[in-house]
């Protein structure tokens, strides 16, 4: 083991039975290397089974771990307690569950609501928009891609809608807005009009106040401001 | 003290266990063929595009048909050889045929499909994919989606299902399987968040649980794949199939174990010793870097023993090293950007100026739940179970053998899908109808957590988890002997023992993650005793499994295991023979279909 780490967690607990929440103080030592999710498994292995937390892939693929870690939405998975030391100048951390949707427990909130979003901006192709060819692939112009696929790695883990200003009430949020946006560039995509729609609806980007908070905070790094401006600006060529 | 009981019935027409890639696939097949019919799926995460599958990286292999170089029959070839001639032709024939056509699917459902610069699928190479029966060099037949094909995948099959208003029963997960004479109707479910039972009463029930991977301290797998439906299948006293073929992937990033894909290989990267040899070069003079996975991840493991392995100093585990310094800056950035990503933010290193660390890690499971061809859950060799399905990596046809090659899992899962929805869509035209709840439906289920809420002890989950991993790893690993397999059956039953005196720090049934563990671990704790006895059973090398003791594949054991639990640590060993029916049919190339050597 390289150097140890002597850390104190404040972990926002609620029992939904109880209707109960409190803070709660663990201190643990742990390695460097360590993630997040590992330092919380410790913490039930070793001083309280108790505890609860979301986590399923752990390296940043699925968004299930965020959570709130002094004041920043992030995924738990890919937090080294060495970077989180160094980003946040402590040892000392205090970590909340997301705001985005109700707790259900502990840590764990109910992604379920918050999906509810995600699934107003249709994540499918509503139309196709040209049969392919006979046996073969659509043709697609590499270029063409390149202007939409780096929205295509958002992950939903939420956290761009926890870091938003205007993403609690009536707007879908950055994530929702940037499935519909994927489809406004995308090619094989018919139903523009409907995706329009969605768009500049009541709840969609005319909601947005360009703080660029989702850009920074998003664990996938995608510059979803860009496309949320894109989106304004109805620049989909 | 709580009363557990069933707090709600749902009927549905389908209900589908495991909302991952394979499950999903084939609930749109039923509803493209009985649009109106109703589905319940039942997902352990918080929503489907969570599951497993979309952490998949590298490809999707699929031979198009019209290609002038590479055709179908290779591919077969390749996977027959791949699995240690232990996959059944029957299903090896129907999944590659129809790969092209899944891959036309994907992308008309909107997967966006990595394009060249003529707009066409890009394609990339992987370990064992080969032309002109292995004859020829490397074939470039995986279509893919950067490297994420996997999350291109489960967010079509995820939309597509959101389209055709499937039911999602999110973080949930099921405890025990509903019949009625033979039939299966079913199955009780735990609602996590609710703290609820509820009994799903179906014309048919499709386990589709993903993989086994919690069993081993390194993993790829996920947190939720700890091999739920196939003890599940066993509690109901059905058989496994294989599971002693586990497959481990050469290069998991040390130490969490995350999945470095072989496509940093495909791309020119090459693993190193601590002397900077490449030593592939001696195991597999040929394919190299690019040998099979099972091969790979043993050179790797023998070059750790030999002393010629790495330790790193923080996670305290030896490894040896990849090398993709001298890959492309479009490479590393572009191509692979997730991948190298994870270097940086797991091992904290460049892998541009840096080398990589990396060992084996537990990534696959080529066994299952036996099924025929077209999914149908199998009891013997030849009784199916009416009603029940399996499909994805907890099913086993078998496309897979005793070892899978890479990109040949998103195939599987995804045709199989396709067929399993076919099947189902057929059987509901006169389906049998589960009519009521039987009075018995939740015994077992109570039976199980009740036990968890009153036994009281000092033994502690977390430990009992931790230990059985890494004695898992240690003796049940990618080099087994029978020595250490009677010491694993051993401590397993000792673990199994100590289990039963575990307190539950709260007794609450509502978002008890506890709980869940505590289910997770009598899971755990029965596939690995299965596994263990299939492995001591198995007295040859073969594939992924791999015998110091016997080193070689011997002829007396051309057959699937099949693996019943009578009680803990009571295991009834079946047959079932492998099918060989491209060699038997005597078409054209069927030579290259018999037993062979498996020679790199």
């Amino acid at each position: 083991m390289g150097t140890l780490h002597s850390l104190t967690l404040k972990i926002h607990r609620y029992d939904p039975e109880q209707k109960r929440s409190w803070v709660q103080e663990y201190k643990i030592d742990v390695g460097g290397m360590l993630r997040f999710t590992d330092v919380l498994r410790k913490i039930n292995q070793e001083q309280d089974p108790g505890l609860v937390w979301a986590s399923s892939c752990e390296h940043a693929q699925c968004g299930s771990c965020g959570v709130v870690v002094n004041g920043k939405p992030l995924l738990m998975c890919e937090l080294l307690v060495q970077n989180a030391i160094r980003q946040f100048k402590t040892t000392i951390f205090t970590l909340k569950p997301l705001s985005i949707a109700p707790v259900l427990r502990d840590l764990i909130v109910d992604l379920a609501q918050a999906y509810k979003r995600v699934h107003k901006a249709k994540p499918y192709i509503i139309e196709l928009a040209e049969a392919p060819p006979e046996g073969d692939e659509l043709r697609i112009p590499p270029h063409v891609m390149q202007r939409y696929v780096e929205a295509t790695r958002c992950i939903n883990c939420f956290c761009c809608a926890e870091a938003c200003i205007s993403s609690h009430r009536n707007f879908l949020g950055p994530n929702a807005m940037m499935v519909n946006i994927v489809r406004l560039f995308d090619p094989k995509e018919k139903a523009k009009k409907e995706r329009l729609d969605i768009l500049y609806g009541d709840d969609g980007v005319s909601r947005c106040h360009t703080s660029e908070a989702c850009s920074f905070v998003c664990p996938k790094e995608i510059d979803v401001a860009h496309f949320i401006a894109v989106g304004k600006q109805a620049k989909f060529y | 003290m709580i009363r557990l009981r069933i707090n709600s019935i749902l009927k549905k027409d389908v209900l589908i266990i495991g909302a991952g890639g394979a499950g999903l696939r084939t609930a749109i097949e039923i509803l493209n063929r009985r649009s109106g019919t109703t589905i319940a799926a039942v997902t352990k995460v918080a929503s489907p595009q969570k599951s497993h599958t979309t952490t998949a990286q590298g490809g999707f292999a699929a031979v198009n048909p019209n290609d002038s170089m590479d055709k179908p029959i290779y591919h077969m070839f390749d996977t027959w050889k791949g699995s240690d001639c232990s996959s059944d032709q029957n299903v090896i024939k129907k999944v590659i045929e129809s790969a092209w056509e899944q891959t036309l699917w994907l992308d008309n459902h909107g997967m966006h499909f990595t394009r060249n610069e003529e707009g066409r699928f890009s394609k990339r190479t992987f370990g064992g994919h080969t032309l002109e029966f292995g004859g020829g060099p490397s074939a470039f037949r995986a279509v893919f989606e950067a490297d994420r094909t996997g999350k291109g995948i489960m967010d079509t099959v995820w939309g597509e299902s959101l389209k055709g208003n499937v039911s999602f029963i999110n973080q949930s997960i099921v405890t025990e399987l509903i019949f009625r004479d033979q039939n299966c109707i079913g199955a009780i479910i735990f609602e996590e968040a609710k703290g609820e039972f509820t009994a799903v009463l179906a014309k048919a029930t499709v386990i589709s649980t993903g993989g086994l991977g919690q069993v081993y301290k390194i993993t790829t797998n996920c947190r939720q794949n700890t091999g739920d439906g196939l003890a599940v299948v066993l509690r109901e006293g059905l058989p496994v199939m294989d599971l002693e073929a586990v497959q481990f992937h050469p290069t998991g990033i040390v130490g969490p174990g995350i999945l470095a894909s072989e496509a940093l290989r495909g791309e020119g990267g090459f693993l190193l010793n601590k002397d900077m040899e490449r030593f592939m070069e001696q195991y597999a003079p040929k394919m190299k870097d690019l040998a099979p996975r099972d091969l790979v991840s043993r050179s790797i493991e023998n070059e750790i023993r030999e002393g010629r392995g790495v330790i790193n100093p923080d996670h305290n585990l030896p490894h040896v090293w990849l090398d993709i310094r001298h890959l492309s800056d479009y490479v590393h950035d572009v191509k692979l950007e997730e991948i190298t990503g994870f270097f940086k933010k797991f091992a904290g290193i460049d892998p541009k100026k840096d080398l990589c660390p990396v060992r084996p890690t537990v990534h696959y499971q080529m066994g299952g739940i036996p099924t025929n061809e077209f999914g149908e859950v199998q009891k013997s060799e030849s009784q199916i179970v009416p009603g029940l399905y399996a499909v994805g990596e907890s099913a086993s046809a078998s496309f897979q053998g005793f070892n899978r090659l890479a990109t040949n899992s998103l195939l599987e899962l995804f045709t199989m899908g396709k067929f399993v929805g076919d099947r189902v869509g057929e059987y509901l035209k006169h389906a049998y109808a589960p009519g009521d709840m039987p009075k018995t439906a939740g015994e077992k289920t109570f039976s199980l957590f009740s036990r968890y809420f009153e036994t009281k002890g000092t033994e502690s989950l977390g430990e009992i988890r931790e230990t059985m991993r890494e004695m898992m790893t240690e003796k049940v690993g990618v080099f087994r002997n029978e020595k250490d397999l009677d010491a694993a059956i051993n401590q397993l039953q000792e673990f199994k023992e100590r289990s039963g005196h575990i307190s539950l720090s709260c007794s609450s049934l509502v978002m008890n993650q506890e709980l869940v563990d505590r289910w997770e671990l009598d899971n755990l704790l029965d596939i690995s005793m299965i596994i263990a006895h299939s492995a001591r059973n198995r007295k040859e090398s073969r594939g992924a499994h791999s015998r110091e003791d016997y080193p070689y594949r011997k002829h007396e054991y051309n057959y699937h295991t099949l693996a019943s639990m009578v009680e803990y640590g009571k295991v009834r060993i079946g047959k079932r023979p492998i099918d060989m029916s491209i060699f038997e049919e005597k078409s054209k190339d069927y030579k290259y279909f018999d037993f062979m050597a498996r020679k790199y």
